[in-house]
């Protein structure tokens, strides 16, 4: 699976960066490192809900860094399958 | 042909002094640049004020054709008598050139300016002049691309007296660090910042003279275009892409907006790094066929306020743009790459950023300062807007 964090001008300003140390770490001690590739990319068009990430087709929205780990565990991790 | 002709200076206050006596003064008038460093008399205010009237009267007369012999007969009626020492004095250097490279030096009292061509730096031939009692050097200047002119005020012969050295700097050592410590992508700003910053080292950040470097140096021209913003009719992407990328020279892209119609417009994909060189500034993008592709506002706000650094002329370090952030990146294109700067500016808004601080009006007003400050540095700026 893609995993892509936005980091467009907004979502950066809302925390893409803590969510993508999160996610890092979380892809690490979960060991789902060969299931998931994690990406950056420009605007995802979902300003207003950021910070935006998408994991193939499927939109998270509203993650920051305080929910990152619970977005992750509860949204991201059942898409593997 | 016709070449850029770069300048930047350096300065660093007499330690406790908030007012330097040397100054600076530059003005350019069609092809001919005049660029001034006078020094005055003294430190502090009394300095400030002989070197201020010095350059400006040097440089309005002179750029405006004025003989040498004029002007420094209107310099001797016009300066204050100081009352302790009871002489009237500024030195100065004055480089007149032309964007062919052609033009004059006349140097009067201060320290004899360098030349660097071919890794080498050099003395110039001067001639001696004495013009209403004063000897003036002249040097006529025939200068390649890549070569450069140092010139100087005492402050940097005299770093270091009686702290790291005991007769200062001398000059064969001067030579010999601008030698090894000039490299040929550097600008006029960022070689004078070399040297006074080496200056500063040696007088250990507490400056015994006021001390300037002014840099002045050929250059082929290297213009930048950036794209920032989406212009307001979509419509219009697909011709404006076009007039964008038919410009010569490097490209930057800013933003995420603008990045994707660039990309779309050239059958590219944007690719996004994963890398936070720092964290403040989202990371850069690459599009093939780009030379950066950056985020848009928030990297635009921290280039703005590095071209603030880079115009101080007290900072030494404001040309060392070497992190690999895209504001950093950027700012390097820019300020130490770029000759030339066309701005395509689009002016659509993103309603998505509204009520954050990165909304459309502020986008352009920052866009507009950039240019500014990027005319101050001596480029020759262009903005379009759609």
């Amino acid at each position: 699976m893609v995993l892509s964090v936005c980091v467009g001008s907004s979502c950066h300003l809302k925390g893409s960066y803590d969510v993508i140390e999160t996610f890092k770490k979380l892809i690490e001690s979960k060991g789902v490192g060969d299931k998931i590739e994690l990406r950056a990319c420009f605007c995802l068009g979902r300003c207003s809900d950021g910070v935006a990430v998408k994991a193939d087709g499927n939109y998270i929205l509203g993650v920051n860094g305080a929910n990152a780990e619970e977005k992750f565990v509860n949204e991201v991790l059942p898409l593997l399958g | 042909m016709s070449y850029f002709i770069d300048r930047g200076y350096t300065s660093l206050n007499h330690e406790g002094e908030e007012l330097c006596g040397d100054m600076v003064e530059c003005s350019v008038n069609g092809d001919m640049l005049t660029a001034v460093l006078c020094d005055g008399m003294g430190s502090g205010v009394k300095a400030n004020i002989l070197a201020t009237l010095s350059s400006k009267i040097l440089c309005t007369m002179l750029s405006a054709g004025v003989p040498i012999k004029d002007c420094i007969e209107t310099l001797i009626a016009s300066l204050p008598v100081c009352k302790v020492r009871n002489v009237a004095y500024a030195t100065f250097s004055v480089c007149l050139i032309g964007s062919d490279g052609k033009g004059e030096l006349l140097e009067f009292d201060n320290p004899a300016a360098i030349l660097l061509r071919n890794g080498a730096a050099d003395d110039l031939p001067r001639q001696k002049e004495v013009i209403l009692g004063k000897t003036v050097y002249t040097t006529a200047l025939d200068l390649k691309p890549g070569d450069a002119i140092v010139v100087t005020s005492d402050g940097v012969e005299h770093a270091g007296i009686g702290m790291m050295m005991n007769f200062g700097w001398e000059r064969p050592q001067i030579k010999d660090y601008l030698r090894r410590a000039v490299k040929p992508g550097m600008s006029a700003r960022a070689i004078s910042a070399a040297l006074a910053g080496e200056c500063n080292e040696l007088y250990m950040n507490m400056p015994g003279d006021d001390t300037t470097v002014l840099g002045i140096k050929v250059r082929e021209h290297s213009p930048i275009s950036v794209f920032v913003g989406p212009p307001i009719h979509k419509e219009d992407d697909a011709q404006y892409v076009k007039d964008f990328m038919a410009l010569p020279g490097k490209k930057a892209v800013c933003g995420g907006t603008s990045s994707q119609i660039v990309a779309r417009q050239l059958g590219k994909e944007v690719r996004t790094s994963f890398e936070f060189p720092d964290r403040d500034i989202p990371p850069i993008g690459y599009i093939d066929g780009i030379d950066l592709t950056t985020e848009g506002v928030i990297t635009v706000k921290r280039v703005l306020e590095l071209s603030e650094k880079y115009l101080d002329p007290s900072d030494c370090t404001a040309a060392v743009l070497d992190k690999r952030d895209g504001a950093s990146l950027l700012a390097r294109m820019l300020f130490e790459e770029g000759t030339d700067v066309n701005f395509f500016v689009g002016q659509s808004q993103n309603h998505a950023h509204d009520g954050l601080p990165i909304e459309t009006r502020m986008k352009l007003k920052l866009i507009d300062k950039l240019a500014d400050n990027l005319k101050k540095m001596g480029k020759n700026v262009n903005v379009r807007y759609n």
